[in-house]
């Protein structure tokens, strides 16, 4: 019972640092990378470094308080550029801690977090890529791995419901089949839901949440392109085999 | 072109693209039952564009729901 009470009162701090420093970033340190970066490309460069390194001492923020716990597996094979991370989605949090493993990472962000006062000023000043476009999603994505960012995308579009299926969306596939690009599935596992859709922030799970982040090896992308299959239909066959994937690996290593 | 041969156009792209059994392409499908999202959408507009070299804006796909539907948006568009 006090370890709940400890947490949520960790949860809180945790949170209005993270808003706090949202803020913070947004006002002082964006309007100087600014200044200082007058070009688009060097300054998305220096925001995303900028968020990477803040993510992690949030993430480390977050362990040392004991909000949650975290257990990483073969993260050196993220130490690359061009990469698209494919990882399913538990938790408000898993892209947090991606982008704290990944250095120069862009993702897709939901459109109405541009008015969000907390984040609109990082989210502009890094250049990441918003869901309102519709057709042009595909092509944006496929665009920042070209220059060299990495990119993470949750093939779910939402968070894994907590029961029931997970059910997948094909665009994270149909990226994957269009850009010539490292393709490298992360399983994100937590012993404990949190927060998951729906979910309020004080509502603390029972236990501290111990996450599990897994590094796969890269997928090869000529199996789903093989003898030309068009994109549509490769598209579709990865599809598949993701679903199948996250869904064998997120029950193995809870039943570990 | 015609609408027939729009339909017969269109109804051989979506078996071939994302290799449907013909017998369920009718002109009453619905194109979510077909299991085509908006990705795909896409990229028939783009074998339409390199058919008869008309650009297709996306927002007419918005409110198609079955495939008379985007016959009918494809045969709006060469006629203009």
């Amino acid at each position: 019972m006090l370890n709940k009470i400890w947490r949520v009162i960790a949860t809180a701090f945790c949170f209005s640092c993270f808003g706090i420093g949202g803020i913070l970033i947004g006002l002082i340190a964006f309007p100087l990378l600014i200044a200082v970066s007058p070009d688009r490309l060097d300054r998305a460069r220096r925001a995303q470094a900028l968020i990477h390194h803040s993510f992690r001492f949030f993430v480390g923020l977050m362990c040392v308080v004991g909000v949650i716990s975290v257990e990483l597996r073969n993260v050196q094979r993220l130490a690359r550029s061009g990469q698209l991370v494919l990882a399913n989605h538990p938790s408000l949090i898993d892209v947090v801690i991606l982008i704290s493993l990944l250095k120069q990472t862009n993702c897709i962000v939901k459109g109405g977090l541009w008015r969000n006062p907390f984040m609109r000023g990082p989210i502009l000043a890094a250049g990441y890529i918003s869901n309102h476009g519709g057709s042009d999603l595909i092509d944006d994505c496929v665009a920042a791995l070209a220059k060299g960012d990495n990119l993470i995308v949750f093939p779910e579009g939402t968070r894994t419901p907590v029961s029931g299926p997970m059910q997948l969306q094909r665009g994270a596939a149909n990226i994957a089949v269009r850009a010539t690009c490292i393709v490298t599935p992360v399983v994100i596992q937590v012993s404990t839901p949190m927060l998951p859709k729906g979910r309020p922030w004080y509502r603390v799970p029972p236990t501290r949440p111990h996450f599990i982040v897994t590094v796969e090896d890269d997928l090869d992308m000529q199996t789903f392109l093989a003898q030309g299959r068009p994109a549509t239909l490769a598209a579709r066959d990865l599809t598949q085999w993701l679903h199948e994937f996250f869904t064998r690996e997120t029950q193995q290593i809870a039943a570990a | 072109m015609t609408k027939d041969e729009i339909y017969a156009w269109l109804s051989k792209t979506l078996e071939e693209m994302f290799e449907l059994d013909p017998a369920r392409i009718t002109p009453e499908a619905n194109l979510v039952d077909l299991d085509i999202d908006s990705i795909d959408a896409v990229d028939v507009v783009v074998k339409f564009k390199a058919l008869t070299g008309k650009r297709v804006q996306p927002e007419v796909f918005k409110s198609v729901r079955t495939v008379q539907d985007v016959v009918n948006a494809l045969h709006t568009l060469v006629q203009g």
